[in-house]
C-alpha cells in the first residue's frame, strides 16, 4: 500500500499526519539560539540595562511565536480556533493590564 | 467487535453517568436544591428586615452575625451554586441536541465538571454544620476576608469556590470544543440556534474570567492558610488588589449568567410567536460584543474605591457602551414577537415578562454607570434593587421560561400549564413587589448589608411590603415544585410539543441516549422548521444507519472530586487547634490533605493508564427501538 506523494503532502498540510522531524529540529535550534542570545545579553556588562530589557523582551516574543507555531502546531491548518482563542485571551489580558496600570493607578 | 459494557442501575447509574442529558438533569437537581436553600436564606433576610429594631433594642429574629452569614451564603449560593449549575444544566440538556451531536466533546470531563461543582457546593454548605459560616459578603473583600477579621468561614468560601470553579472552567472548555467540533453536517456557525451561540460566547467568557477567580482565591487561601501577604497591607500587600481581581472575574461572571438567559429567550419567543428570530446576525454580533465588553468594565463596581476621576469616567463610559448591544437585543426580541401569532404558554409568559423587567434592571444599570450618581447610589438598596432586577428579573425569569420550554425534551413529561401560569403570576407579581420598592428604599437612604434599622425613618412600610412580596415569590416557587412533582405522573410529552424550530424537537422526548439515530442534514437556520415547511415530518439524514460509538460510564470523576473535597478540609483544618488532643493528632495536620490529593491523583493515574474505548450500539439494536 504505497501512498500517493501528493496525498501525503496534502495530509501534512491538513495536519492529519505528522510531517517529520525537520521543522522541529530547525525550531529547536532557533529556540536554543534565542535563549543563548538572551543569556549573553544579560551577562554582557558593557550593554545598557534598558537596552537589555527591551532586547530580551523582543527575544521572548520571537521565542513564544516559534514555540507556538512549531511545537504547538499553530502554523498547521485547522488551528484557526486555537489562534483565535489565544489572541482573544492575550488581548483581554493585555487590555486589562493596560487599563489597570494607566487608568486606575495613574 | 462489540464488547459488552457494564450497565449500572439506580444510584450508581447517576454517579457514573457521562451522558450529557443525565448530567444536565443532575445539574438541574443540584442547582434546584441550592436554589431552594438560597431562597430560604433570602426569606430569612426579608423576614429579619420586615420590622425595624424593637424599642428594647433587640433584633426580632436574627443577630447581626447570623444575618451576615445568611446574607453571604445567599449571594454566594445563588450565583455560584444555583444560577451557574442551572445554566450549565440547560446547556448540557440543549446544546448537543441543538447542534445535532450525539454527546459533548468530552463526556468524562462533563461528569468531572458536575462533580467538582457539586462537592464544592457541599463543602461551602457544610460550614452551616461546623458553626463557622462565611460572613464576608459574596465579594469577600480584603482585609475583611483576611485572618485578622474573619474565621474559618472564609476558608470555606475560598476552598469551596475554588473546587466549584474547577467544575465551571472544565464545563466551559468542554462546551467550546463541543460547539466548534461537533456540529451536524451543514450546521455552519451562522446556522446555529441562538441558545447555542450564547452558550458558546458564555463558555469563552468562562475560559477567560474563571482563571482570575481561581488566582484570587488562591491568593486568599495562601494569605489565610500559609501566612502569605497578598492582601495584607501591614506587610506590603494591597487589599484593593483583591477588589480588582474579584471584579475582573466578577463582572464577566454576570454576563456568563445572562447570555445563556438571552439565548433561551431568543429560542422561546420565535417558537411561540411563530416567526423566525428578528435580526439573527445582529443578535450574534451583539452577543459577541457583550462578551467582549464584559472584560472592559470591571472597575465600575469600584467607583468609590478612590481610583480617581479619569478612571471613573472611562469605566463609566465603557459601561454605558454595553447598553448598545443589549438594546439591539431588546429591540430584536420586540420585533420578533411583533405581528407574530402569539401563544401565551407558561414559557412565553415568562419570556415576554422578561423583556420589560430586564430593561428596568438595565436602565438602573446605566444610572449606576454614571460615577457622580453612583457615589449617591453606592451601597444603598438601589444597588440591591438593580442587581435583583437583572438577576432575578433577567436570569431567573428566562431560566424558568427555558425550564417550561425544554422540560418535555429533558424529562419526556409535560408540566401542567394551569399550575405553570399560577406560578408565573405569583412569582412575577411577588418579584416586582419585593424589589421595585427597594429602588426607593435606596433613594431614601437605606444602606445595603445592614441587619436592622431604626424605626420611623420612612423605611418601615416599604420594608414590610418588600417582605410580603418575597412570600409571593416563595409561593410561586412552591407551585413550581408541586408542578414538577405532579409531572412525574403527568402526560407523556410528544416529540415536538411546541411546534418547535430547532433540531432538538426533531427527536423523541426524552431523547434516546444516542440522541440522533442518524446525524441530521442541516439546510439552514431553524433547521427543523425548514423541513416542516417543506412538508417533511423529520430531518433528512446525513449518514447511513450505522453502529453508534458511545462512551463508557465511569466512577472516576466522582472520586476525583471527592478527593479534592477531602483535601479541601485537610487544608482548612491543618493548622486548626481542636479541643481534643486525639482529634488534633488526627485532623490538625497535613495527613487529610495528602490523603485527599492522593485519591484525586490515583484517579487521574487510573484514567491515564486504562484505555477505555467505549462501546457500540449496533444497528440491530437501533432498528429494534424503531
Amino acid at each position: 500500500m504505497e501512498a500517493n506523494q501528493e496525498q501525503v503532502q496534502d495530509r501534512v498540510k491538513r495536519g492529519t499526519i505528522h510531517e517529520g522531524p525537520k521543522n522541529h529540529i530547525i525550531a529547536f535550534v532557533i529556540s536554543i539560539f534565542l535563549t543563548l542570545l538572551a543569556f549573553m545579553a544579560v551577562a554582557n556588562t558593557a550593554l545598557d540595562a534598558t537596552f537589555i530589557k527591551i532586547f530580551i523582551v523582543i527575544l521572548a516574543i520571537f521565542q513564544a511565536v516559534i514555540q507556538l507555531a512549531f511545537w504547538m502546531h499553530m502554523k498547521d491548518r485547522g488551528h484557526f480556533f486555537q489562534i483565535l482563542f489565544l489572541a482573544t485571551g492575550t488581548f483581554v489580558a493585555i487590555t486589562a493590564f493596560i487599563m489597570a496600570i494607566y487608568w486606575v493607578w495613574w | 467487535m462489540a464488547h459488552s459494557v457494564k450497565k449500572y442501575r439506580g444510584l450508581m447509574d447517576w454517579i457514573t453517568t457521562v451522558d450529557h442529558k443525565k448530567i444536565g438533569i443532575l445539574y438541574f437537581a443540584a442547582g434546584g436544591l441550592f436554589f431552594v436553600i438560597g431562597g430560604i436564606e433570602a426569606l430569612l433576610i426579608r423576614l429579619q428586615l420586615m420590622f425595624p429594631l424593637g424599642a428594647d433594642g433587640e433584633s426580632w429574629l436574627l443577630s447581626g452575625q447570623t444575618y451576615n452569614e445568611i446574607m453571604t451564603m445567599h449571594g454566594t449560593t445563588m450565583i455560584f451554586l444555583a444560577a451557574m449549575p442551572l445554566i450549565f444544566g440547560l446547556m448540557n440538556a440543549v446544546v448537543p441536541l441543538q447542534i445535532g451531536a450525539r454527546d459533548v466533546a468530552f463526556p468524562f470531563l462533563n461528569s468531572l465538571g458536575f462533580w467538582t461543582f457539586f462537592f464544592g457546593g457541599v463543602l461551602l454548605n457544610i460550614s452551616w454544620f461546623t458553626g463557622t459560616v462565611p460572613d464576608i459578603g459574596w465579594t469577600a473583600y480584603a482585609p475583611l476576608s483576611g485572618t485578622e477579621f474573619s474565621g474559618t468561614g472564609s476558608d470555606y468560601y475560598a476552598i469551596g469556590l475554588q473546587i466549584a470553579g474547577i467544575g465551571t472552567l472544565v464545563g466551559g472548555i468542554n462546551f467550546l470544543v463541543t460547539i466548534i467540533n461537533m456540529r451536524a453536517p451543514g450546521m455552519t456557525f451562522m446556522r446555529m440556534p441562538l441558545f447555542t451561540w450564547t452558550s458558546f460566547i458564555t463558555s469563552g467568557i468562562i475560559l477567560f474570567a474563571f482563571p482570575a477567580l481561581a488566582v484570587g482565591l488562591i491568593y486568599i487561601s495562601f494569605d489565610r492558610l500559609f501566612d502569605a501577604n497578598f492582601f495584607v497591607t501591614a506587610t506590603g500587600g494591597n487589599s484593593v488588589l483583591w477588589e480588582h481581581i474579584f471584579w475582573i472575574f466578577g463582572h464577566p461572571e454576570v454576563y456568563i449568567l445572562i447570555l445563556p438567559a438571552f439565548g433561551a429567550i431568543s429560542e422561546v419567543l420565535p417558537t411561540f410567536a411563530r416567526k423566525r428570530l428578528f435580526g439573527y446576525s445582529s443578535m450574534v454580533f451583539a452577543t459577541a460584543l457583550i462578551g467582549f465588553l464584559s472584560f472592559m468594565v470591571w472597575a465600575h463596581h469600584m467607583f468609590t474605591t478612590g481610583m480617581g476621576d479619569i478612571a471613573n469616567a472611562l469605566f463609566g463610559v465603557a459601561t454605558m457602551l454595553i447598553a448598545i448591544p443589549t438594546g439591539i437585543k431588546v429591540f430584536n426580541w420586540l420585533f420578533t414577537i411583533w405581528g407574530g401569532k402569539i401563544r401565551f404558554t407558561t414559557a412565553m409568559l415568562y419570556a415576554t415578562s422578561f423583556i420589560p423587567t430586564f430593561v428596568m434592571g438595565g436602565v438602573t444599570g446605566v444610572m449606576l454607570a454614571i460615577p457622580p450618581a453612583d457615589f449617591q447610589f453606592h451601597d444603598s438598596y438601589f444597588v440591591v434593587a438593580h442587581f435583583h432586577y437583572v438577576i432575578v428579573g433577567g436570569i431567573v425569569l428566562s431560566l424558568l421560561a427555558a425550564v417550561f420550554y425544554w422540560w418535555p425534551k429533558m424529562f419526556g413529561r409535560m408540566l401542567n400549564e394551569t399550575l405553570g401560569k399560577w406560578s408565573f403570576w405569583l412569582f412575577f407579581s411577588g418579584f416586582h413587589l419585593t424589589f421595585f420598592i427597594q429602588h426607593f428604599l435606596g433613594l431614601w437612604g437605606m444602606p445595603r448589608r445592614v441587619f436592622t434599622y431604626l424605626p420611623n425613618q420612612g423605611w418601615d412600610t416599604a420594608n414590610f411590603v418588600s417582605t410580603i412580596g418575597a412570600f409571593f415569590m416563595a409561593a410561586g416557587v412552591i407551585v413550581i415544585l408541586i408542578n414538577v412533582i405532579i409531572s412525574i405522573k403527568g402526560p407523556k410529552a410528544p416529540a415536538d410539543p411546541w411546534d418547535g424550530r430547532t433540531l432538538e424537537w426533531s427527536i423523541p422526548s426524552p431523547s434516546p441516549e444516542y440522541n440522533f439515530k442518524q446525524l441530521p442534514l442541516v439546510r439552514g437556520l431553524d433547521a427543523f422548521w425548514l423541513e416542516k415547511m417543506d412538508g417533511k415530518k423529520e430531518m433528512t439524514p446525513a449518514e447511513p444507519l450505522g453502529p453508534i460509538h458511545m462512551p463508557s460510564p465511569s466512577i472516576l470523576p466522582f472520586f476525583m472530586s471527592l478527593g479534592l473535597f477531602i483535601a479541601g478540609f485537610g487544608f482548612m483544618y491543618r493548622g486548626y487547634e481542636f479541643d481534643s488532643a486525639l482529634i488534633n493528632s488526627l485532623f490538625g495536620n497535613d495527613i487529610i490533605a495528602i490523603l485527599g490529593l492522593a485519591i484525586t491523583f490515583v484517579c487521574m493515574f487510573l484514567r491515564s493508564v486504562y484505555d477505555d474505548h467505549g462501546y457500540h450500539i449496533e444497528v440491530e439494536e437501533l432498528q429494534k427501538e424503531g
